[in-house]
């Protein structure tokens, strides 16, 4: 019964490849473009964050919503398995570091203030 | 080869209790839904139209649906009796259920061919609310044992959630893996390739004494005593009834025909 161990031996093997290649096709949660067309504009630059609070499609929407007002904001696409979000802007009207203060910004829900998103890291994208 | 089973069941259960202590304190935003394979499955549609996941779903649940469609096409479904650890739990409570009641339960043999088919039933039904009354969020989790009980009744599910989870579960104790036989959708998924499996249990006919132990053992009532070959779709290569069988040399895996 030495061929017992092939099951062993392929879950061990499949389940390394499995996570191997998690990085090899990566897949947005969200892709949420705030201006398209002629309102996009000519320069567009980016930055990445890290986010604690962001892991789903839903805290995708939310997260949306907390940068779509932010003047500049051209778009954002969210990665719930990374908790990253990479964020499009005009970096004539805006900054990494304003973007950030709008994503971190406590809401008011029922009288009382929440804090839904927290950066752990951000880096500006070539 | 119980033993190395029973090794390789400890490596994922304790994962995924460690996956749950450590999302209930706050340590991780991951639990067991992040690492299921059936999320693969519900996330086709989504990727398909919208090039998107949906939910909670990532890279990681296709490529773990992936590797497990691999694994069934070489190993039939040993995916349920080696690795699930839901399968795991359950397989304990159908032994403390035998030591118990001193006997398995079994539903009437028609009725039980019936209700395999359930669990087709409920694959399509988690599948199609899913991508379209639940627009995508994965809903299926307020019914699914395994995610209400490794997330010990987390987001998603419902008060009733619990009772029907120790429902499912508790059948265990008095009819073997009442959940994987009748309703499990991701055990539905595996059956049409678990067929082909490559690694499969024979019956060497000139060494069976036909005394009919493995049929006995089986939690899935294969009649491997009559069988050349098991290539029954339920099967996990859970190996019990090799390890039962009395005969030395009766019942072998064999890999290809080999
Ligand atoms: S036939 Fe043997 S290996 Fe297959 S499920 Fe039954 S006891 Fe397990
Ligand atoms: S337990 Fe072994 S000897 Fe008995 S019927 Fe099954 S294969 Fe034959």
């Amino acid at each position: 019964m030495k061929k017992v161990i092939i099951i062993p031996i392929a879950i061990a093997i499949l389940t390394v490849v499995a996570f191997a290649t998690v990085n090899t096709y990566r897949v947005p949660t969200l892709d949420f473009p705030f201006l398209t067309g002629e309102d996009r504009p000519e320069t567009v630059a980016a930055v990445e964050y890290v986010v604690e609070g962001l892991k789903c499609r839903g805290t995708s929407m939310g997260f949306a919503r907390m940068i779509a007002q932010t003047p500049g904001v051209v778009g954002v696409t969210t990665y719930a398995r990374t908790h990253s979000a990479i964020v499009e802007y005009d970096p004539a009207l805006t900054d990494p570091d304003v973007i950030r203060e709008a994503f971190m910004a406590p809401v008011e829900r029922d009288g009382q203030m929440y804090q839904f998103f927290r950066s752990l890291s951000q880096r500006e994208l070539d | 080869m119980r033993v190395l089973r029973t090794v390789v069941q400890l490596v994922f259960l304790g994962g995924v209790i460690a996956l749950m202590i450590r999302g209930l304190t706050g340590a991780t935003p991951n639990t067991c839904e992040t690492y299921c394979p059936f999320g693969g499955m519900a996330a086709i549609f989504p990727l398909a139209k919208y090039k998107m996941y949906t939910c909670r779903l990532t890279e990681l649940n296709v490529s773990l649906m992936v590797s497990l469609v691999v694994l069934t096409i070489a190993t039939k479904k040993s995916f349920c009796s080696w690795v699930c650890p839901l399968g795991t739990v359950l397989e304990w409570l159908h032994r403390a259920g035998r030591k118990i009641f001193g006997r398995s339960f079994h539903l009437p043999t028609t009725a039980d061919r019936w209700l395999m088919n359930l669990r087709y039933v409920v694959l399509a039904a988690a599948l199609g609310l899913t991508w379209t009354i639940w627009g995508g969020d994965l809903g299926f989790r307020a019914y699914d044992p395994f995610y209400i009980l490794f997330t010990w009744g987390g987001h998603g599910t419902a008060a009733f959630s619990v009772y029907l989870a120790i429902v499912l579960i508790g059948a265990a104790l008095f009819v073997p893996f009442f959940w994987c036989r009748y309703l499990c959708p991701l055990g539905a998924t595996m059956d049409p390739l678990s067929r082909y499996g490559g690694l499969r249990i024979r019956r060497n006919a000139g060494v069976c004494t036909d005394c009919g132990a493995c049929d006995e053992i089986c939690p899935h009532r294969i009649p491997v005593s009559q069988v050349a070959e098991v290539t029954a779709r339920n099967c996990t290569n859970c190996l019990e009834c090799v390890v039962e069988c009395p005969e030395k040399g009766a019942l072998e895996l064999s890999c290809y025909g080999k």
